[in-house]
């Protein structure tokens, strides 16, 4: 680790994580005990109550969790991860009550596939992935493996889900594509004995299993769209459906309810209550994205699903009708913004969608939705009346901050797409910088915008722009490796910066007379404005770009932070890291002090908004 | 298109308000609960909660006959009272002799034959002799009054309480003093309400003291005007300066010449 070396370094707080990994099968748990809901984001497990709405986060994880699941009595939890190709992926099994790792089993390699808690908490099972195709059992006591064998037959596909039976500690189900097979553990001879389930001419990608309360037969979500019953003592097919109408694009999480009904939850987002023999939908809701989780609070009268567009829903069996709990972005997220003079809310973007947040509550208080484009940057106007917002089709729009309704779009404001973008504090020019490095001025009349001035320098994009206070200079910073000064008065070039780099951000001291740099090459420079000679380069990363750099208001401390995934926080003067924030498994896009210095807002481009405490509060 | 009459919409709009929560005054109870709960279950009919009360049914060999629910005259019972006892006329000892009959004749002529004079006679010869009780004379006509009554006879000389004033004499002139007392001082207090306030020695002196100071304050600025007075404003500086130290100088010469000042309440 790279935070080994200096002592004086110290964690940043982590206050709250807006996010959650809908991609995981089954990823969101409602705990046993009714009050907590458990969720993978990235390498980090939340563990979020219900009732107080506070968070609690596992760290431990090296990469991101690709499957992840709880005890039938709620004592641990296991989640495994994916590494790259050729290393060796671990499982972490976690005590629920201490809150902490209580043990690390490694033998998968690339990726572990998915885990299952026996009934007793005697054994967890856990499957690996294409690339390693075995299935191991472990004791959960003394965390040793007890034996492992081959997931699937040498003539079928590999395996894709686990799940142990409700009774018995000895008898577990694994399905994948072309294969499901009923395991039965022999533990005097440590052997794993499976037995194949004979589908006659049926073939399936089993995505999903769920086993009878009395173990009596389980069910097969596929990908195809229908359901499979099997019979578990005979391990024949019993029937299967629906015939006609198929779930689109494939069962993909499947969940029994006390009353015989199944919870049946489709690729398409659509969740329906059905009833055997021919799963007739009695209740149907459509949710946004893929629904990967379905989760039972207690004995089923509510029950939280999960969706891959990173929702989460609450129902109530009665009503069978959603209520968003949580939603965050499911794709990389590129900008903050907070609005003048409060910290009680910002606004991110990512690709398709602007959301407007609020900080204590993580609350999302606003989405403004454009299908298909990606938001680069995003600005609110000093006044707040309008969020100004750069996409990747070359338009700038606007967009009132309350019902987000456009006010007004710049089409074919940059050829290759809008990258940078910043408001003047009096509210009547943006300086916008594009794909293709020019840098523009707008005038915002009234009811018309128009181009002042369009400043031809950059060779690549523009990353970053920077106003100057008194709105008669900025700088801009490009991937060409050079930074400008320019002058907004007479429209030409103050200073130019040359640096080996792809410059990535960069920041004005609150006095102005000096600039921070940094980029690819993962130095942060302190540059002079008058001349734009160098004054000193600190080396701002072991390893991976700095992505993000924001400056206090007094300017004794900046923040960066970048696809090292750590948050540093450095004293101006001393050059010195002083706080390191971990909690990120995406690399770092941006970040932002918020004003009156209570939080580091930081987002990443696995979606996830972390906000930390910032340690120097005015 | 943007329309002027909407408000025009604002980030900070979007910040969740705090909501306030109105504190309820605290429910009002009556002063009168208490008692009016206690009249409540005094008034309360006799089997209102626990219902009438137990008592016999009556014996089915008790069923209502003929006749039984007229009314029948009383016998005898007006001559019994609550006690039981018959009354005092018709008691066995103390009845009066019953009316003659009407055919009986009043025996008439019954002459006594005893010597009224011949016992009076013997009475008086054997009578013992009336002892004269003590008197005093008091007038020269010879009227007479008992001795023993008149006070004149040193008979409670050894009481304990003998020659001293009466103890209701003593409590009688107390009040009397007292009312007379508050009486005079109410008086007082209505005269003292009339009339005007003296200043004392000690007032008049901080009051010719404060004058003083005042005066000097002014002499002061006044020594400290400029030579030349030309300009109207100065002037008129000057001219109230000399006006208000003219009269402090009066108040302090009229309040040193008088002793004794009273001030009018009006």
């Amino acid at each position: 680790m790279a935070g080994g070396s200096e002592e004086k370094q110290m964690q940043l707080e982590l206050e709250s994580v807006i996010g959650f990994n809908g991609h995981v099968p089954s990823g969101l748990i409602s705990h046993p005990d009714r009050e907590h809901l458990i969720y993978p984001l990235g390498c980090t497990i939340i563990i979020y109550n219900l009732n107080r709405r506070k968070q609690q986060f596992l760290h431990g994880h090296t990469n991101n969790i690709s499957c992840f699941t709880a005890s039938k009595s709620g004592k641990y939890l296991a989640s495994g991860q994916v590494t790259y190709m050729g290393f060796k992926a671990d499982i972490l099994m976690w005590d629920y009550n201490k809150r902490e790792c209580c043990g690390k089993l490694t033998l998968h390699k690339v990726k572990v596939e998915a885990l299952a808690f026996s009934p007793n908490d005697k054994y967890l099972v856990s499957l690996g992935g294409q690339d390693d195709g075995s299935i191991v059992l472990w004791n959960v006591l003394t965390k040793e493996p007890i034996c492992g064998s081959p997931a699937s037959s040498l003539n079928a596909g590999h395996a894709l889900t686990v799940t142990f039976s409700n009774n018995s500690d000895d008898v577990f189900i694994t399905g994948g594509n072309g294969t499901l097979r009923v395991w039965e553990v022999d533990l005097a001879n440590r052997k794993l004995r499976p037995t194949e389930c004979q589908m006659g001419q049926l073939k399936r990608v089993v995505t999903c299993l769920a086993v009878a309360e009395d173990d009596s037969c389980f069910y097969c979500g596929t990908s195809t769209g229908d359901v499979l019953k099997i019979n578990t003592r005979t391990k024949l097919l019993n029937s299967y459906g629906p015939q006609k109408k198929k779930f689109s694009l494939g069962v993909t999480t499947l969940r029994l309810l006390k009353t015989g009904e199944i919870l049946i939850g489709s690729g398409d987002g659509k969740l329906s209550l059905c009833i055997e023999p021919d799963y007739k939908e009695l209740n149907r809701v459509q949710l946004q994205g893929a629904i990967t989780s379905i989760t039972l609070r207690g004995q089923g009268h509510q029950f939280f699903v999960g969706t891959s567009k990173a929702q989460i829903y609450r129902f109530n069996y009665p009503e069978f009708k959603q209520e968003l709990v949580a939603s965050c972005h499911s794709e990389a997220i590129n900008d903050i913004a907070f609005p003048f003079a409060t910290a009680e809310l910002f606004a991110t973007c990512s690709k398709n969608d602007i959301r407007v947040w609020h900080t204590v509550s993580h609350e999302e208080l606003l989405r403004i939705t454009v299908p298909n484009m990606t938001c680069n940057a995003i600005e609110f106007m000093r006044d707040g009346k309008s969020i100004i917002s750069a996409w990747n089709d070359g338009k700038i729009r606007a967009f009132t901050p309350e019902s987000g309704r456009l006010l007004y779009e710049i089409v074919n404001a940059h050829s290759m797409g809008v990258t940078a973008i910043a408001t003047m504090s009096n509210c009547k020019r943006i300086v916008s910088g594009g794909g293709e490095g020019q840098v523009r001025v707008w005038e915002l009349g009234k009811d018309s915008q128009h181009l002042v001035e369009s400043m031809k320098e950059h060779k690549s994009a523009v990353i970053c722009i920077r106003l100057r206070s008194n709105n008669k200079e900025c700088v801009t910073a490009s991937s060409d490796g050079t930074c400008i000064i320019w002058d907004l008065e007479r429209f030409v070039r103050k200073q130019m910066i040359l640096d080996n780099t792809l410059f990535r951000c960069v920041c004005y001291h609150p006095e102005e007379f000096q600039i921070i740099t940094s980029g690819t090459d993962r130095k942060i420079v302190y540059w002079e404005v008058f001349d734009g000679s160098p004054i000193r380069g600190v080396e701002g990363s072991m390893s991976g770009s700095i992505n993000g750099m924001d400056i206090s208001d007094n300017g004794s401390h900046f923040v960066t932070g970048g696809n090292d995934k750590l948050i540093k926080v450095w004293d101006y003067n001393d050059g010195e890291v002083t706080y390191v924030g971990i909690g990120h498994s995406g690399n770092i896009n941006q970040l932002k002090i918020s004003p009156l210095s209570k939080y580091i807002i930081s987002v990443s481009n696995d979606g996830a908004i972390l906000c930390w405490k910032y340690p120097y509060p005015v | 298109m943007r329309n002027m009459a909407v408000p025009e919409e604002s980030i900070y709009n979007l910040i969740p308000k705090e909501e306030v929560k109105i504190q309820k005054p605290p429910r009002y109870t009556s002063t009168f609960r208490h008692s009016v709960k206690l009249e409540e279950q005094k008034n309360k009919a006799a089997h209102k909660t626990m219902g009438p009360a137990k008592v016999e049914v009556p014996s089915p060999k008790e069923y209502l006959q003929k006749h039984t629910k007229e009314a029948t005259l009383a016998q005898k019972s007006a001559l019994l009272n609550s006690t039981g006892k018959p009354p005092r006329c018709l008691a066995e000892d103390q009845k009066r002799p019953p009316v003659p009959p009407r055919t009986e004749q009043p025996i008439l002529g019954i002459q006594t034959n005893k010597s009224f004079i011949k016992t009076n006679v013997a009475e008086a010869v054997l009578a013992v002799p009336k002892k004269p009780k003590p008197v005093y004379v008091d007038t020269k006509k010879g009227d007479k009054h008992l001795l023993e009554t008149s006070g004149l006879v040193p008979k409670y000389i050894k009481r304990k309480d003998f020659g001293s004033t009466p103890e209701y004499l003593v409590k009688r002139n107390e009040e009397v003093r007292r009312a007379q007392e508050e009486y005079d001082a109410y008086v007082k207090e209505r005269l003292k309400m009339g009339a005007m306030k003296q200043l004392s020695e000690e007032e008049r002196q901080n009051v010719l003291e404060g004058l003083k100071k005042n005066w000097d304050e002014l002499h002061h600025d006044y020594q400290g005007l400029s030579v030349v007075i030309d300009t109207p404003p100065k002037k008129a500086h000057k001219e109230r300066l000399e006006a208000e130290m003219r009269q402090l100088e009066r108040d302090i010469d009229v309040i040193e010449r008088q002793k004794i000042i009273y001030i009018a309440n009006n």
